[in-house]
């Protein structure tokens, strides 16, 4: 067993209320730079969509990832020893900044200066990149809450799999549905960007599993770029280097959550540390996709454990930092009720961010002029829902209902029995009934509802002690540090060596 | 030999040996000029000062804006004297010495190699051409003419292009003798060090006159089909390997977003989707048309 460290995460999104505001914190805290205007670390898309770059799931193009191909062996996709030669002057599957957008700000000082003329001087787009005039063709979020829908969200890739009538369904009226995908880096235990790297810039921190681009040792290779899948590290076109989420980490060196968790309106996001074995990463990364979610979770330890502390301390895991574990909200999310799942584990990086799987309302029908609902029941059956099955089993795991269907159902036992609780509107033995159902008890039920509706933010986030004394005496003495830092942003990112 | 002139005249013996290594190159005594000018009686010329001054640091009285500096220059065609190794005054006074004790004899054991009259045949001209292009290798081991220069009459790829082409060199250099001087103790920072130890042979020289004297009368259009054969070679080349990447990358990215865009475009047009969340002001957002204050300005 080899117990190692990892700050997780847990997104909620049956909370999201997609108002964006964790990405502009985000962005007023680390990317508002020349050269980063482009990067969202933290993005928010809706689901069908095609998300920010455009189409980032279809790796068929992007070629993002790992992928066992027979061998007994992992390989990335997009690059290789080999590979590296003859794709060094152009790589073929980077998007390209047409697939992202070309920032672009406005010509405000038009509003003061321009001319007096017969009508109202406006403020034209101009280019972030070149300064020039723009005709605006892409943002962001291009196809928020479905804009553009018969282009963006009829080409969702999780569409797949799903029949004619499923797919129809999604842009009805009366059956349309849309939810939020607020995403940041996973900070992956198999990370493929680390993979990837021909210089060797990226690493995975040892402490808390943060992943983070070395500035100065980054060569301009983009190798991370289009290995990860999740595409979540991008390009600084003005320093010539990749950037991507830090986690925050010098805000959870001081024991605040990150930007984006802290400002999170709807307390969607949860952070905490698991234990985890890094022995079995590689046999999990190579299981099958319908065994992914189980393998992943079969890594996480149990931080109760005795064995697993005793080894944990062994590998220098400090006592601060089990306790963090022990009381992880993450944990109970994802390995007690099971009910968080990691995004697209298939692409094999073992994400550890997870997603409670959001519910949706009912669908209906229009048999005739009038509408009516397929069922009467405020919590329907989770078959029901306007959001298919199959759409979050391509989203949450890899292709399989099984985990969804388990996670959709605690979600639902747990709203009636709170309704039974509080209304009274529903019988007892019904409630009871759905919680047996959905392998789960009256007191877990509690306790999902406490977690979910009632957190506070130390519930929320359970900060680790980073112990950064640690770290920086293997480098430094830790008085000498003491005396240099603070004194402004010194080892900014920039162009050069 | 020599010998019988050290009492006489009194210099250190190793002087004679130092000539031979480092001035005959570029100069004769009672030969006429080489890439240097004939030393014979310089000390008439320039008192033993100024030569000495010379000798030891030539750039620098170059630089200095000596006038007779400044002709010397001009004269060898633009190369400065190099500073000798092991250059002292004590040494330039030995030479100067030397010098005048040669300067007085009818015919000096430093005139240089005669350069032959005798007239080129076709014979030679072959001979030539064989030696700069490397097929007859040179005696003394020096590298073949074409690994620098280029002719006119060279296959497409033509010789190297460090060194100018050489079709007109006999003009340039203005006949026959200044350019055997030339091949004799070739001056260049580039030439000298690659023909210091392994000078061409009289034959030699002989030859490769005869086949530049032969050149020298093409005309410039001769010379610019093979620069234009070169070039047209060159796009050639280019184009091909432009192809062969863009086939051993045919399944590459060619961006997401644009054909997406086209393809939905095209299908709503066209009728093929017909959902009620297709109407064209949902299309006009997704396509940015709505937001283009200056669409057909």
């Amino acid at each position: 067993m080899q117990v190692r460290s990892q700050v997780s995460m847990v997104f909620h999104l049956d909370k999201c209320i997609g108002c964006h505001t964790c990405s502009v914190a985000c962005k007023n805290v680390w990317t508002d730079r020349k050269g980063a205007e482009y990067m969202w670390w933290n993005n928010v898309e809706t689901k069908p969509g095609t998300g920010y770059p455009t189409k980032w799931e279809d790796q068929e193009k992007y070629q993002g990832g790992f992928e066992t191909n027979g061998d007994g062996k992992l390989h990335i996709k997009s690059t290789s020893k080999t590979k590296v030669v003859p794709n060094i002057f152009h790589h073929p599957n980077m998007p390209s900044m047409d697939d992202y957008y070309e920032p672009w700000t406005y010509d405000y000082q038009n509003l003061f200066n321009a001319p007096e003329g017969s009508d109202q001087p406006t403020a034209e787009p101009i280019s972030m990149i070149d300064g020039e005039k723009i005709d605006v063709q892409s943002g962001p979020n291009w196809d928020d809450d479905l804009g553009g829908s018969p282009i963006y969200a009829e080409n969702d890739p999780n569409l797949e799999g799903l029949t004619e009538q499923q797919r129809l369904q999604l842009s009805s009226v009366e059956r349309l549905v849309f939810f939020y995908l607020p995403r940041i880096c996973n900070h992956c235990l198999n990370p493929c960007c680390v993979a990837s790297c021909p210089s060797g810039a990226l690493y995975k921190r040892g402490e808390d599993g943060i992943v983070l681009i070395d500035q100065k040792k980054c060569r301009a290779w983009r190798s991370c770029v289009s290995a990860c899948p999740y595409k979540k590290t991008y390009f600084n076109w003005f320093t010539g280097k990749s950037e991507k989420c830090i986690l925050c980490f010098p805000r959870l060196e001081t024991g605040q959550a990150p930007a984006c968790f802290h400002s999170c309106v709807g307390r969607i996001r949860y952070l905490g540390v698991l234990l985890y074995d890094a022995e079995k990463m590689e046999e999990v990364a190579k299981l099958p996709d319908d065994e992914l979610v189980e393998g992943q979770r079969s890594m996480i330890l149990d931080p109760f454990d005795p064995e697993v502390i005793a080894e944990a301390k062994k590998n220098g895991i400090s006592d601060g930092v089990i306790e963090a574990a022990q009381d992880s909200p993450v944990y109970q999310f994802v390995m007690k009720w099971k009910i968080a799942l990691p995004p697209h584990i298939e692409y094999r990086t073992l994400p550890m961010l997870f997603y409670v799987p959001p519910m949706s309302p009912v669908q209906a029908s229009k048999p005739e002029d009038t509408i009516t609902h397929n069922s009467d029941n405020l919590f329907h059956d989770i078959d029901d829902s306007r959001v298919p099955m199959k759409f979050l089993a391509n989203l949450f795991g890899a292709g399989h209902e099984g985990p969804v269907r388990y996670a959709l159902a605690k979600q639902k036992a747990v709203r009636w029995h709170r309704r039974a609780e509080t209304v009274g509107d529903i019988d007892r033995e019904t409630a009871d009934r759905m919680l047996r159902e959905a392998n789960c008890t009256r007191e877990e039920a509690e306790e999902i509802y406490k977690l979910t509706a009632l957190c506070t933010f130390e519930d929320r986030f359970v900060i680790p002690p980073m112990h950064r004394e640690q770290a920086i005496e293997m480098m430094k003495e830790p008085h000498e540090h003491r005396e240099e830092v603070g004194f402004g942003f010194v080892g900014g990112p920039r162009r050069g060596l | 030999m020599l010998a019988t002139f050290v009492p006489a005249v009194g210099w250190s013996q190793d002087t004679p040996d130092y000539y031979r290594q480092n001035c005959m190159n570029c100069h004769t005594i009672g030969g006429g000029r080489l890439t240097g000018p004939d030393l014979k009686d310089v000390g008439k010329r320039r008192d033993a000062e100024w030569l000495i001054g010379f000798m030891q640091n030539p750039k620098a009285v170059v630089d200095s804006g000596d006038a007779y500096a400044a002709k010397l220059v001009e004269e060898s065609r633009g190369v400065v004297m190099p500073i000798a190794p092991g250059m002292t005054r004590y040494r330039a006074e030995q030479i100067i010495k030397l010098i005048e004790a040669e300067s007085k004899l009818e015919k000096s054991q430093f005139q240089g190699v005669q350069i032959s009259n005798k007239p080129f045949t076709e014979q030679d001209r072959i001979h030539g051409r064989e030696i700069f292009l490397g097929r007859q290798k040179l005696k003394k081991g020096g590298t073949a003419c074409n690994a620098c220069h280029s002719m006119h009459d060279l296959a497409a790829l033509g010789g190297g292009r460090l060194g100018p082409d050489l079709t007109r060199v006999y003009e340039r250099l203005k006949g026959r003798k200044a350019l055997s001087a030339w091949l004799m103790a070739p001056a260049t920072e580039t030439m000298q060090p690659v023909f210091k130890n392994h000078p061409l042979e009289a034959e030699e020289i002989h030859a490769l006159a005869a086949y530049f004297e032969a050149s020298a009368s093409q005309t410039e259009a001769d010379a610019s089909v093979n620069r234009i054969a070169f070039l047209m070679m060159g796009l050639a080349v280019a184009g091909a390997i432009v192809f062969l990447f863009d086939a051993l990358w045919k399944g590459r990215f060619y961006g997401v977003r644009r054909p997406l865009l086209e393809a939905g475009v095209s299908a709503v047009h066209l009728g093929h989707k017909s959902t009620p969340a297709s109407t064209p002001s949902t299309l006009a957002a997704a396509t940015g048309e709505s937001n283009s204050p200056r669409g057909h300005s």
